[in-house]
């Protein structure tokens, strides 16, 4: 792990410490107080606002387990959000298993079908594994709308969109998730603690190194004694199981899903977050997670304060507000890119950096 | 400096007098959510303005017992996860009622709905939302479901098909759908009318979103030996489909052309041109090319403002008898002296008995067992380019 100049280790524990300097744990503490503040100070509307991000943010750091870390383009993100929120939501629907169970299985279920999903990557690279991805997600799209026994009923009517149950624990109603916005932060957001730092351990550990290795130069990885196929798939379904648990939430958080959240935009979006945050960085998925689903609801926002509440200006408004934002969205992506190629988490070292150094330049 | 602040401070206090005297009474926050710029924005955009229109002429004429309405709405552009973020934002901020856009997001809005008690008038009209004492108690649709303008679509083909000489076993019926819940809702009750009515055969086949063309599926349709098409979509793609089946069959009048509700409007036949002629619609609002008293609130406030009710299509007025009934539930809950809460307005809502939007839609009634507004609609068809009646008022409610 490196470290700035003049922190000295002198046991194996403090050489192996995430978070070696008094700073760092300082930001740590500040961070985990903020988490834990949030929502005694927000409105409902807001926290439910942030619930998405923690979402987006577990499936952002699943997608740059892929992406970021192994080197393996994917344009099948909707495909394993899909997965996993329709095993989570099945498994509710014909099963009455409890919610914190099926939220497991999803993300197992997930790695199952996503380690599948992953086996033709021994083979394709790049461009031609991303266009593979594309078919999974178009794939699993033409099942999701296609496959009758997926879409379950409602009112005794076939429908194609999956209605997931009141999500009760253990018979009591008010362990229900998905209109209990605070329980459902408490759950997401320690889920997202947790596979924060799973991750972040992960590439501390033989696995996530071979990973690396793998994105930096395949070959001379191979050459070093790395199974590429293995890992490789392993990339797939530790991928794959985190998107699964962002996809169960989203089905959690929800009480009816269907394909129509988990189109190709969806995956596209994702690639955008962690591009926007910064590739290969679990605080970078967060970012980028935050950036992209908060940017439109400021800019609406912004908009709904300049337009007012006269019915004719709003109007007016909410004509011009989608290109507005369009526009506005994509010259803040160009903008970040150019100014900062490695995303926002680079950005935000830079500034660290400036802080740290400060009165010299370097 | 300070005779500066002091004249400043006079203007804006005789701002706010002036601005409060306009519209006395606390404002009545309602919640909206539109699509401009989804996937159903071509014909969401006419909707969206008949809501705002009928608030905007709502308020110049005082508002509802002298309170203004105030409109909160906003552009999802049909993505499910905004409206759900939207609907939470407008709940916090206060509405007491919600007019909302698309099947799938109020499906998935629904279990919120019944917690926060919000009285929903919604866009769609698929069936799933007609659940009164069970899962969506506050849901209301006010008109005719998908699945009932199907089987009165079904039921009126069947009629002229056998007034022509044909048996019912001979008619084959493709139902072009959009692949997505609304889509998908009203095929199961048009495959059971159709059974029941001895119909040769019925084929789902789903339209790919954005496609250009429609020849692959019309093949399908052919190979099934269709003689009738009923399009469940919006007006761009079944207007291409149209476009479609005039080139593929050589002309109207080879397999009989029908559209339900969100896709039989002026624009399909402005862009289907030619091949819009002879398809039918089953449309539970009136076309604006056949005149009805209740078109006058909306033509009066359009002309106001230079526009016509033609240009602005009959979502337009559909956005306006939307909001009228919502209105006329809030006035009713008013005027009985009770507090504007959830529960009265739903109360309200289900005494609704046969009320007359002035024939912009069948007359509309509630009740505690079902919330859907009405089972009636007319068939329409377009002639010369324009929708005329081919049909009188066919009410399944009555056939009952």
């Amino acid at each position: 792990m490196a470290t700035q100049s003049g922190i000295y280790h002198e046991t194996y524990g403090s050489d192996m410490q995430l978070r070696p300097t008094t700073m760092q744990r300082v930001r740590l503490a500040l961070v985990a107080a903020l988490l834990v503040v949030i929502p005694f100070v927000v409105d409902s509307s807001t926290q439910r606002l942030v619930n998405t991000v923690v979402i987006a943010s577990i499936g952002a750091i699943g997608l740059n387990v892929l992406v970021g870390f192994t080197g393996q383009i994917s344009l099948g993100q909707g495909a394993f959000l899909a997965i996993g929120a329709y095993a989570c939501g099945l498994l509710q629907v014909y099963f009455a298993v409890p919610w914190p169970i099926a939220l497991l299985a999803a993300a197992f279920i997930s790695a199952l079908l996503g380690g599948l999903i992953g086996l033709p990557s021994l083979r394709l690279k790049g461009l031609y594994l991303a266009v593979a991805t594309l078919a999974a997600q178009q794939i699993v799209e033409w099942v999701i709308i296609n496959w009758d026994p997926i879409d379950g009923e409602i009112n005794g009517r076939a429908t194609d969109a999956l209605r997931i149950p009141g999500n009760a624990l253990f018979g009591n109603a008010d362990l229900r998730l998905n209109n209990n916005d605070t329980l459902f932060y408490v759950v997401a957001a320690a889920i997202l603690v947790v596979v924060a730092m799973a991750t972040t351990n992960l590439f501390r550990t033989h696995i996530g190194r071979a990973f690396v290795a793998i994105r930096d130069q395949d070959i001379a990885a191979e050459v070093m004694g790395v199974n590429l196929y293995r890992y490789k798939v392993l990339a797939f379904m530790v991928s794959s199981f985190i998107v699964g648990i962002a996809g169960g939430l989203l089905a959690l958080q929800s009480t009816a899903i269907s394909f129509e959240r988990f189109t190709l935009s969806v995956s596209i979006e994702y690639l955008a977050m962690i591009i926007i945050g910064g590739l290969g960085t679990v605080s970078g998925s967060i970012y980028g997670a935050a950036f992209i689903v908060v940017l439109p609801e400021l800019l609406r926002s912004v908009g709904r304060a300049l337009a007012g509440t006269d019915p004719a200006s709003l109007s007016e408004f909410n004509r011009v507000l989608p290109f507005v934002q369009e526009g506005v969205f994509g010259v803040v992506i160009v903008v970040t890119l150019i100014i900062e190629p490695e995303g926002i988490q680079r950005i935000w070292r830079t500034i660290k950096d400036y802080f740290r150094l400060w009165p010299f330049s370097y | 400096m300070m005779k500066r602040v002091i004249v400043l401070l006079a203007v804006c206090a005789m701002l706010i007098v002036g601005s409060a005297g306009a519209q006395s009474g606390e404002p009545i926050k309602i919640g909206a959510i539109f699509d401009l710029s989804g996937a159903t924005g071509d014909v969401g955009t006419p909707y969206a303005d008949g809501v705002i229109a009928y608030v905007t002429a709502l308020n110049e004429s005082g508002g509802i017992n002298g309170r203004p309405i105030e409109l909160i709405s906003a552009d999802y552009a049909y993505s499910v996860e905004t409206a759900e973020q939207l609907y939470a934002q407008f709940v916090a901020e206060g509405v007491v009622v919600f007019m909302g856009w698309g099947t799938g997001d109020t499906l998935a809005l629904v279990s919120r709905i019944a917690e926060d008690e919000i009285p929903f008038i919604s866009a769609s009209y698929s069936a799933s939302l007609n659940d009164p004492n069970g899962t969506a108690p506050y849901n209301f649709l006010i008109a005719t479901t998908y699945g009932d303008q199907l089987e009165i679509m079904m039921m009126h083909m069947l009629d002229q098909w056998e007034a022509d000489g044909n048996s019912a076993s001979d008619m084959r019926i493709a139902i072009f759908h959009n692949d997505s819940p609304f889509g998908t809702d009203p095929i199961e009750q048009g495959e059971t009318f159709a059974s029941g009515a001895g119909v040769g055969g019925v084929l789902a086949i789903p339209m790919p979103r954005g496609a250009t063309d429609f020849t692959a599926e019309l093949q399908q349709a052919d190979d099934f030996g269709v003689t009738h098409i009923i399009v469940q979509n919006v007006s761009s793609p079944a207007a291409l489909l149209a476009q479609n089946v005039f080139d593929f069959f050589g002309g109207t009048g080879m397999v009989h052309f029908g559209c339900l509700n969100w896709c039989a409007d002026e624009l399909f036949v402005n862009r289907a041109g030619a091949a819009a002629e002879g398809a039918l619609g089953a449309i539970p609002f009136t076309p604006t090319t056949v005149e009805v008293e209740g078109q006058e609130g909306p033509r009066e406030f359009l002309e106001a403002r230079g526009q016509t009710l033609e240009e602005a299509s009959l979502h337009f007025s559909q956005g306006w008898a939307a909001m009228d009934v919502m209105a006329e539930a809030i006035r009713r809950t008013l005027d009985a002296g009770l507090d504007l809460t959830g529960p009265n307005i739903r109360a309200t809502l289900e005494t609704f008995e046969d009320y007359e939007t002035g024939g912009l839609l069948a007359p509309v009634s509630f009740s505690a067992e079902d919330h859907r507004g009405n089972r009636a609609l007319k068939i329409y068809q377009v002639e010369n380019g324009v929708w005329v009646e081919s049909s009188d008022l066919i009410d399944l409610r009555a056939m009952e």
